[in-house]
């Protein structure tokens, strides 16, 4: 039975893992760079790059923490070359700066509700989007995409300590935030 | 416990590393629990716009692209794939110097006939090469059929000319013999056995070896044919098989090998042979008649005598004999070929050893020749 589930898990099928696995991953790396362009871009080289080494795929971690570890090393260099690139952003002003705001879903609330938790929110993007890389990609995968800490801790080659402090720090600064709008 | 959680625990609490007290007290304790639930609730809904946000954009994105672009589809937006000081350049170029306006496109495409396609066959160029082709095969059968070549062809006349000297190109009949060598040393050459004959020499043998770890170690050989016999000595080092017994020396000669003579060989003489002589091969060896050496003629002859059983027996035959005759005219190392036995063998040896024999020569100088005699007894 082990063995059977093994199987179902290498990387020979591919095009059904890409297809399961794409939707974390675009997510991932869309709410760590919020553009959709870049978003897509690295999420096909993160597949393409998982496909060129898919012999080196050990089998030790399960598939999904592998593709999440190319997706957030893709995500940190992009970051540092981007970095360097100042003059970029502007002169092409980014005209994908979505309200995430806009997007909650809508489950027949209240129009109060609606406007309160829409508010807390945009309060929660914007502490994201000032928190430090390293918090921010422990941030998205703990609280969006559900990982447990060992595996984030996997997925960033962080020891488990250290990710439970870059957790701390990042929750902190949401909850001052979140205190701050009230 | 009874105090409410910090906002560490609480933090703690979402992040899921908390203690089992704690858990307890925010279940039971309203307010922990309410500051729990409002920091989960703002996680959640975020989670949620997220997970929503990119849902729309993975939707978007998945449409199906026809199938006739796919050259566009393989070729990446010019944004991309830029490198950082060529996007500098262009955003600089394009502060001081905005683009210009598309192009007007006034000019239509002109259909043309395709250029690249199958050709048939060119009925005219094939037309003239068979006639070009088989003209020139023509007017040279023409022209040898002619008379006049024809005379020419019969006539000629090949001359074979017989070299005038054969000399330099025939081998060099029998073997001329003669090698030496040494080092220098003031020992005389040591006994030892002979290398192996060859008609190459690698390197040559040394009874003490100067270099004990050579990168590419050959047998050491002398220069002679090799198939020929060695009358060798049965010792494990090399040396000279007419030295004397004692501390390994290569010799007082020269140019490598053993001995006191120059070159690499082994003996008196010069080269890479053995023995006296020079220029290879061996000698001191014996000869046979015929091949440049002129056999031994008997000069002076003493008769055998009768040993008392055989008269008695009244016994008589041919003894057959092998015997060297040595420069001096004197028979050696005389060996019975066929016997007759009754002491005859031994009477025919000593009648032999005291003949005299006028010595097979090569190249004017007596050599060792061998021969074989008849000793007839008989009964008169």
């Amino acid at each position: 039975m082990e063995l059977a589930a093994r199987n179902t898990e290498t990387p020979d099928d591919f095009d059904s893992l890409v297809r399961l696995h794409r939707p974390r991953v675009f997510r991932f790396i869309l709410a760590s760079l919020r553009d959709r362009e870049t978003a897509e871009n690295l999420t096909q080289d993160c597949f393409v790059k998982a496909y060129q080494a898919r012999g080196q795929f050990r089998g030790a971690s399960s598939i999904a923490t592998w593709f999440m570890q190319i997706a957030a090393n893709l995500v940190r260099d992009h970051e540092s070359s981007s970095r360097l690139k100042f003059w970029r952003r502007s002169l092409h002003p980014d005209a994908d700066v979505a309200d995430i705001g806009n997007s909650i879903p809508d489950r027949q609330q209240s129009p109060e509700t609606w406007a309160a938790i829409q508010e807390q929110v945009r309060a929660v993007w914007a502490v994201a989007a000032q928190l430090p890389a390293r918090q921010r990609t422990v941030f998205l995968l703990r609280f969006v995409e559900d990982m447990d800490l060992l595996e984030i801790a996997e997925v960033t080659g962080m020891k488990e300590g250290t990710v439970k402090v870059h957790l701390f720090r990042a929750l902190n600064s949401v909850r001052a935030r979140l205190e701050a709008a009230k | 416990m009874n105090t409410h959680l910090s906002e560490g625990e609480v933090i703690m609490f979402l992040i899921g590393d908390v203690s089992v007290e704690e858990r307890r007290h925010a279940a039971e304790c309203e307010v922990c629990g309410a500051r729990v639930a409002n920091l989960a609730g703002s996680i959640a809904s975020f989670r949620g716009a997220v997970r929503s946000w990119s849902e729309q954009t993975v939707e978007q994105r998945w449409t199906v692209i026809p199938g006739a672009d796919h050259l566009g589809r393989l070729l990446l937006p010019a944004s991309l794939d830029v490198p950082w000081y060529r996007s500098l350049w262009s955003g600089v170029a394009e502060i001081l110097q905005p683009a210009p306006p598309p192009l007007d496109i006034t000019s239509r495409p002109v259909l043309v006939r395709t250029i690249w396609g199958q050709y048939r066959r060119q009925k005219k160029s094939w037309v003239m090469s068979v006639v070009l082709q088989s003209a020139v095969v023509l007017s040279v059968f023409a022209a040898a059929v002619t008379p006049a070549v024809q005379h020419k062809i019969v006539n000629a006349v090949i001359p074979l000319v017989a070299p005038v000297d054969l000399a330099p190109y025939q081998q060099k009949a029998g073997v001329r013999g003669g090698g030496g060598g040494g080092d220098r040393s003031t020992l005389d050459a040591s006994k030892g056995r002979l290398p192996k004959p060859a008609l190459k020499q690698f390197t040559p043998p040394m009874a003490v070896v100067a270099n004990l770890n050579p990168k590419l170690s050959m047998d050491p050989t002398i220069i002679a044919p090799p198939d020929l016999q060695l009358q060798n000595v049965n010792m494990i080092q090399f040396g000279d098989p007419l030295g004397k017994i004692g501390p390994a020396s290569n010799g007082p000669g020269s140019g490598g090998g053993i001995g006191s003579g120059k070159g690499g060989g082994v003996g008196v003489g010069d080269g890479p042979g053995f023995g006296p002589g020079e220029g290879g091969g061996v000698s001191g060896g014996v000869y046979r008649a015929g091949g440049g050496v002129s056999a031994p003629s008997l000069l002076s002859k003493v008769e055998p005598e009768y040993s008392e059983e055989a008269r008695k027996a009244k016994y008589q035959g041919v003894v057959l004999l092998y015997i060297e005759v040595d420069p001096a005219g004197r028979a050696q190392n005389v060996r019975v070929l066929h016997s007759l036995g009754l002491g005859l063998d031994e009477k025919a040896m000593e009648a032999v050893k005291k003949w005299k024999f006028r010595p097979g020569m090569k190249d004017g100088r007596p050599v060792t020749v061998a021969a074989t005699i008849e000793v007839s007894f008989r009964l008169l």
